[in-house]
């Protein structure tokens, strides 16, 4: 059940409303430190806003490098924009029927918590109640995604500046999976089938769940009405204030530049390995992209022809292992404790036999 | 001294970012508390300004990146940022393993000494952070 927040129904708070329909990709990443700027600074109040993309793009995390995580000649020639987050995760593809929601909001905003991870878990089930309204049960995976049955339908992330916070996410409603997969380097060969086949039951959309897509405006309203329930506030539809135009006009083109969406990041790697490991239970495959240099499994994804019980728990492992340390002592330590943890059952496999397919893949990348 | 399972040395200042901050004369020595990084998580990227600039006290420093979470890294005293800790930026766990040691972040030569008296001394930090545990707790009691 969500948690409300906000308290007496006379005392509710008003916040924006915003919606600023299919953007392009330089234009909602320069808006979103737009808003941002003007939040931290007074001069607009907390704010749900509503994006849409045009053209479809692909976008990265904050720190992350274009040529390690977007296919960019694919990109160059189907015309996909290519842009960098202000906010951290990874890379992401927008076609022109996502829903892009943000919550814009002070950090001592009552009912919002402190501390990070409970702050996620509180945002995401605010958009958790938004889906509800549409009629898809979903849930809040740690640290920062929401899924349906286990598949991912929705990936958040977030940023500051000085008192305010942006918490934002997707919302796939009608998805092309292949072109996501040619446009961004995913922990997977592109050419085998089985793979391939493989990623797209990790994700799923409206369509999919509920057999059609429902009209925007009403994933909106649904989406509108969660997170006034969840966060106990009155939302008021408004447009862009004076101050945030002049600055949008002001931040756009460094928003288009190369110094922005190409300038330097931190030192680092993603490098793919595909193994397949034999264990008494049967075949286990590990796709994985790995950052040598930071020693982090960047993304897994292990499959194979074993049977795990609970169905799930092989997504959700992948999920917990997802940036973590690539160090075989912390390897094992969290397979066990993952699988400790959720009771999980494969016949025939055991947590060394994860290890040992994850570290084996783990170790052919470093050579 | 400690709170929670959290050290805060005797020897140190700190300041409302969950900085700790070492003074040897006119120059410090910048970090996260362990009570700083552990409300943040296992740390993914860290970057900070290049040697040589110059930031007021609150100015933005850096940025450092956990569970898909960009925050910004500020300047708890105004002066040169004179040595960056290089090695974060490979490998930023150590803010989170040795918060106190090898997780240190930069060193700066400072404009104005007397901004020291407006940081916080371990007493003060103990006091200040069991307080934003408490408004945590009752954050969560009112879920």
């Amino acid at each position: 059940m969500p948690r409300k927040r906000g308290g007496d129904e006379l005392m509710k708070k008003v916040w924006r409303l915003l919606d600023t329909g299919k953007q392009s990709a330089a234009y909602n990443m320069a808006l979103e430190r737009v808003i941002l700027t003007a939040r931290s600074r007074g001069m607009v109040p907390d704010t749900i806003h509503f994006l849409e993309f045009s053209p479809h793009c692909a976008l990265i995390g904050y720190h992350q490098a274009v040529n390690l995580e977007v296919e960019e000649e694919y990109c160059k020639e189907h015309g996909i924009d290519i842009n960098r987050r202000i906010s951290g995760g990874g890379n992401l593809y927008m076609d022109e029927g996502q829903l892009g929601w943000e919550i814009f909001a002070l950090k001592d905003t009552p009912g919002i918590p402190r501390r990070l991870e409970d702050m996620y878990s509180l945002l995401c089930e605010a958009a958790i109640a938004g889906l509800s309204r549409l009629g898809v049960q979903a849930r809040f995976r740690p640290h920062n995604d929401i899924e349906v049955g286990g598949r991912k339908i929705s990936g958040t992330g977030g940023t500051e500046m000085g008192n305010s916070i942006l918490y934002h996410g997707t919302i796939l409603t009608d998805f092309d999976v292949d072109t996501m997969i040619a446009c961004l380097k995913l922990p997977l060969k592109k050419l085998e089938n089985k793979q391939v086949q493989s990623f797209k039951e990790r994700v799923t959309c409206l369509r999919e769940v509920l057999g059609y897509v429902p009209p925007m405006k009403d994933i909106k309203k649904a989406m509108a009405e969660g997170f006034a329930e969840v966060l106990g506030v009155e939302l008021k539809p408004s447009g862009l204030s004076d101050f945030e135009q002049s600055l949008l006009d002001q931040e756009l083109p460094l928003f288009q530049s190369d110094e922005w969406i190409r300038g330097s990041r931190p030192s680092q790697g993603s490098q793919l390995q595909v193994v397949d490991y034999k264990s008494p239970g049967g075949l286990i495959r590990v796709s994985l992209r790995l950052d040598p240099q930071r020693k982090r499994i960047k993304y897994v994804f292990i499959t194979g022809d074993f049977f795990a019980y609970p169905e799930r728990s092989i997504l959700d492992l992948e999920a917990a292992l997802k940036n973590s340390s690539s160090q075989p002592d912390d390897l094992l330590f969290n397979v066990r404790r993952f699988l400790g943890d959720h009771n999980v059952i494969i016949p025939g496999v055991t947590s060394e036999d994860i290890f040992q397919a994850v570290w084996t893949a783990i170790e052919r990348v470093e050579g | 001294m400690q709170v929670d399972n959290w050290r805060i040395p005797e020897d140190l200042y700190y300041d409302w970012g969950d900085y700790w901050i070492k003074v040897t004369g006119n120059q410090a020595v910048i970090g996260m508390t362990e009570a700083g990084q552990s409300n943040i998580g296992d740390i993914l990227y860290l970057d900070l300004v290049s040697e040589g600039t110059v930031v007021l006290r609150g100015e933005k420093v850096g940025s450092i990146e956990s569970g898909k979470w960009v925050g910004s890294l500020k300047a708890p005293l105004s002066g040169v940022v004179v040595e960056v800790n290089r090695q974060l930026e490979e490998d930023p766990r150590q803010v989170n393993t040795d918060a106190y040691g090898q997780g240190w972040m930069f060193r700066m030569e400072l404009t104005d000494v007397g901004e020291i008296s407006k940081l916080m001394d371990p007493r003060a930090y103990k006091a200040w952070t069991e307080e934003q545990m408490c408004l945590a707790k009752e954050g969560e009691m009112s879920s």
